[in-house]
This record gives structure tokens, sequence and C-alpha cells, in this order.
């Protein structure tokens, strides 16, 4: 028995294919009896070269490219590119596109929110709970289906506006969608308050302190929980942000729960948004309604992703293709963390605190 | 207590997976799916060929005319084609069942041929597509619509530089 008690330290290979963890990802992870003490992270598994194939496509081309880095930033990065070229070219978004802009944005938040939310549960082991919140997620799931004709790839943006418009029919059903998402979302708040399981599993759990998460940069949910304020959507307003009563919330705790609830409260405020968005809905056209040639140039534009900020880097020149593009997702910046959080965790604990940055690696290693 | 009552909710709905394949499966209107091609209303701008990210349109001159192919099995269903042409000819149905077998992949192809003919003013042989007449001032009425059509590019222009006077 004395022999067993003398604490050894072992390498664990976590990923690049685990069972409970969806991205691929490498961590080799040095443990001591159940605690982590080392974590090596090593990344570079799903690179499949978009931003070379971005020099390849014309700019109209590219914001179907850009679309498809990643499923559930996938209306954020067309619009963070769109916005670029408008820039460079100095479009003017129709004041109905700006709208339908954010209206697509926050659609997008409320499903993808969910989305981490929920997969927190499963890997909290609740897995009746996974299964209600991933049917909630479905109403907004179905709501994008309708509304775009996709679930991910919703194929709202185009450069100068927008792809889609909204009639009668359609603003009620989604106002309808999203009492009912609304109502859900507040019954899984409650459960997060007080249900023992997830509290056990989630509060004080990969703890980012906030000098911490001032020194590695983070950004999106994972910062706010860390009591960092910031949102580009109100720093930087783009899109129709600087008209909407945005609220931002943030934590002071930095552990899995807290960015788990800052998730969750973003949900209730983009519901609340996008009622604002379609009572205030203007009249007009949604797009430019041209196909303009983009000078050459370059712009630089940021956004706000559901995981945080995400910043695009543009050059044109006289061809149709771009001549760079680079963006900068908000993973990149976040998963840097994890050596933070993942410090003297329990091993049981490592795939939930990796979910909670809600890492998107085909973002990151586009 | 929370969860009791959903509990209980769900016993009452069901299942809430859909049926399909026994039962219909859930289509909404909007559904981007298959490509649908109208060779009648197609201008030959050919603009879908260029904004299509995954160059699943094809536009090749033969013989008889220019043909349309549209490769499904290419094809990422994210309706540039439909967004950018100017008389919708090209349209998404929302018809999602693609699956075929392995036999029939060269066969998942959207075809479609804008046939020549030969222009009634000048005897040259030239697409039969449809004229780009959607800034005409005064627009065209059908008759004048259907003289435009008859003729080649070159005819066209020249019809539509003196038509201006009887407005």
């Amino acid at each position: 028995m004395s022999t067993h008690n003398v604490p050894e330290t072992f390498s664990i290979p976590v990923g690049p294919l685990h069972v409970a963890l969806e991205e691929p990802m490498y961590f080799k992870i040095d443990v001591q009896g159940e605690t982590v003490s080392h974590i090596d992270i090593n990344a570079g598994h799903a690179h499949r070269g978009i931003e070379y194939l971005t020099t390849k496509r014309s700019m109209y081309q590219n914001v179907v490219l850009t679309e498809r880095i990643c499923s559930l930033c996938s209306n954020s990065h067309p619009q963070t590119f769109a916005m670029a070229a408008e820039k460079i070219a100095g479009i003017e978004v129709p004041e109905r596109g700006i709208y339908l802009r954010t209206v697509a944005d926050e659609m997008k938040r409320v499903t993808s929110h969910l989305f981490n939310v929920a997969l927190l549960v499963h890997l909290v082991g609740y897995e009746t709970y996974f299964m209600h919140m991933m049917q909630v997620r479905e109403i907004g799931q179905d709501m994008l289906e309708s509304i775009f004709g996709n679930r991910q790839d919703i194929g709202a943006m185009c450069i100068g506006g927008v792809r889609y418009d909204l009639d009668d029919k359609s603003i009620a059903y989604i106002k309808g969608a999203l009492d009912k998402i609304e109502t859900e979302t507040k019954d899984i708040i409650k459960t997060f308050k007080t249900n023992g399981s997830i509290l056990r599993r989630t509060k004080g759990v990969g703890v980012l302190t906030h000098a911490d998460a001032i020194t590695c940069g983070v950004v999106g949910p994972v910062a706010r929980a860390s009591g960092v304020d910031y949102d580009v959507r109100r720093e930087a307003p783009y899109a129709a942000y600087d008209r909407l009563p945005l609220v931002v919330h943030s934590l002071t705790d930095g552990d899995v729960w807290s960015r788990a609830m800052v998730r969750l409260e973003e949900i209730l405020t983009s519901i609340d948004l996008l009622r604002v968005c379609l009572r205030d809905l203007p009249g007009g056209p949604v797009n430019i309604n041209d196909r303009p040639d983009i000078p050459p140039g370059q712009a630089v534009t940021r956004s706000e992703a559901p995981r945080g900020e995400v910043i695009y880097y543009l050059r044109t020149n006289d061809t149709p293709q771009p001549e760079r593009v680079k963006w900068r997702v908000p993973t990149f910046m976040n998963w840097d963390s994890l050596r933070f959080m993942l410090q003297d965790a329990k091993v049981a604990d490592i795939a939930m605190i990796v979910n909670s940055i809600d890492p998107c690696l085909s973002c990151t290693e586009r | 207590m929370n969860f009791l009552t959903i509990f209980a909710r769900n016993l009452k709905q069901g299942p809430q997976t859909e049926a399909f394949p026994l039962g219909p499966a859930f289509t909404p209107e909007r559904l981007r799916g298959r490509i649908e091609f109208n060779a009648a209303t197609c201008e030959g701008c050919r603009i879908c060929e260029r904004v299509c990210p995954a160059n699943a349109i094809r536009f090749a001159k033969t013989p008889d005319g220019m043909t349309f192919d549209c490769w499904h099995n290419t094809c990422v269903f994210c309706g540039n084609c439909e967004f950018y042409c100017p008389t919708d000819a090209i349209h998404q149905t929302n018809d999602w069942d693609l699956s075929h077998v392995n036999a029939d992949k060269f066969d998942m192809v959207e075809h479609g041929l804008i046939p020549n003919q030969t222009c009634v003013e000048c005897g040259a042989t030239a697409l039969n597509t449809a004229p780009m007449v959607k800034n005409a001032k005064p627009p065209l009425s059908t008759e004048e619509y259907a003289e435009v059509r008859a003729r080649c590019p070159k005819c066209r222009a020249k019809y539509l530089k003196n038509r201006k006077v009887p407005a």
C-alpha cells in the first residue's frame, strides 16, 4: 500500500480526438495523482489553408468562403470581412441592411451560446438537461433555417448589406420563437443557480483571475467572466449597436460557472436587442443592389463574435482577388489562458474547463 | 422541481425528433436546396459562374448554343448565384433530398441550354438569351421584347437605340 501513496508524475495526452473534447486540440498534461501540474498545448490539426484560398477567390466569392471558416461564428466572419471591404470602397450600407445585420448577428449569438452551455451540462454529466438545452437551441436553429435557409451557414451577409429581408410574417415568427427561447433560458439560468450537480462541478473550477485575464488578453465571455468589462459592440459599435440598449454582463469570479452565466445572460440581452431591432426596423433597401469593384487599399475591422472579438485585416489590389486577408479570432487569445485555468485542476475537469473557453479551432487554425 | 415540470411536459408532448423517413421532415419555405435553372430567362451574363465560390457552375459554348451546368456535388448551397442573378433565372428550391447512389454521382447536375438562333435582322447566329432591358425606358411591351429577343446582340443594341423616338 505504501508505495501507492508516493506522488508520482505522469504525462497524459488529452486530444486531439478526445471523447469529451469536441475540438481537435492536443494537450500534453503532466499530472501528479489527480492534479494537473503542467500543460503543454499543441495545435495545428485542422489547418485547411483558408487564408491562402481567400487570395485565390474574388471578393464576392470570399464572403461565402469566410462564412465557412467556422460554423458557430458563421455570421461574424463574413460580416467583418464585408465591413473591411466596405471600408476600403467607401460603401454605405442602407439603414435597413444595418438593422438586419444586427438581427442575423444576435440570432447566431443566441444559438451559439446555448450550444456551448449545453455542452457544459453534458460534460458535467447531466445528460438529460443537456438534451433539454439542445432542444431549446433547436427552436433557434429552426428559426435560422426558416429565415435564412440554412441552420449554420446562414448566408445573410453580402458586401453592401444583407441578402435577406424580413416581412411581417417572418417578424411575427421570430418574435414567437424568441418568446419561447426567453422563457426556457430564464429557467436554465434558474437551474444553473440552484442545481447542486452543476454548482458543485462548475463553481470555483478553472479560475482565471482578473490579473491573469489581463495578462492573457482574453476576449469575449471569458474576459467578461473574469471582470474585464469589454465588448466590441459597446467599445467600437458597428452595425446598429450604437442605437440599441446593449447591456454588457460581467462577473468577477472567473470560474467555469461564471463563464456559463455570462453566456446565459447574454442570450437574454440578445433577445432584447432582437426585439428592439424588429420593432425599429426601418424601411428601404436591404443592400446597395450593386457589385462594385473594391479599389486597392487596406482596412482593419472588428466585431464581437459569440466567442469574443474577431479582427479582420484586408488588403486589396487591382485584381478582383484580395492580396491578403488575415483574421485574429477570439480562441487564439483565449486558449493561452487555459494554462492558468488548468493549473492545479482535477483531471476530470479538464474537458469542462477547455469547453468553458468555447474553443473554436476551425477559426484558429483555418 | 424545475426538471419535473419539463419531464411532465415532455411526457405529454412525446418525442421531439422528426419521424423522417417515415414521416415528413421540417422543411421551411426559404430552405436553400437544389438549384433550378431557367434557360428562358437567362441573360447569359455569366455572373453566377463568377460569384460561385465552389466553381460548381460552368457555362460552355457548344454547336447548339451555350450550356449551363451546376454540379450539385460541388455546390455549397450558398445562394450567391441566385442573389446576384439579374433575372432570377437561377433559383434555389427547398428540395434538400440529394441523396443518391454512387452510380448516379455524375447525374447530380442541373443542366440547361441557351439555344442558338438566327438573327431576324442580319441573319447572324447568336444566342437566344433574354435581352438585358431592365433599365430600358419606357419599359418594353411584350411585342417589343419578343422583337428584341429575336435579334443578335448588335442588332439588339441598334433596335433599342432607334426605339427612343416613339416615347
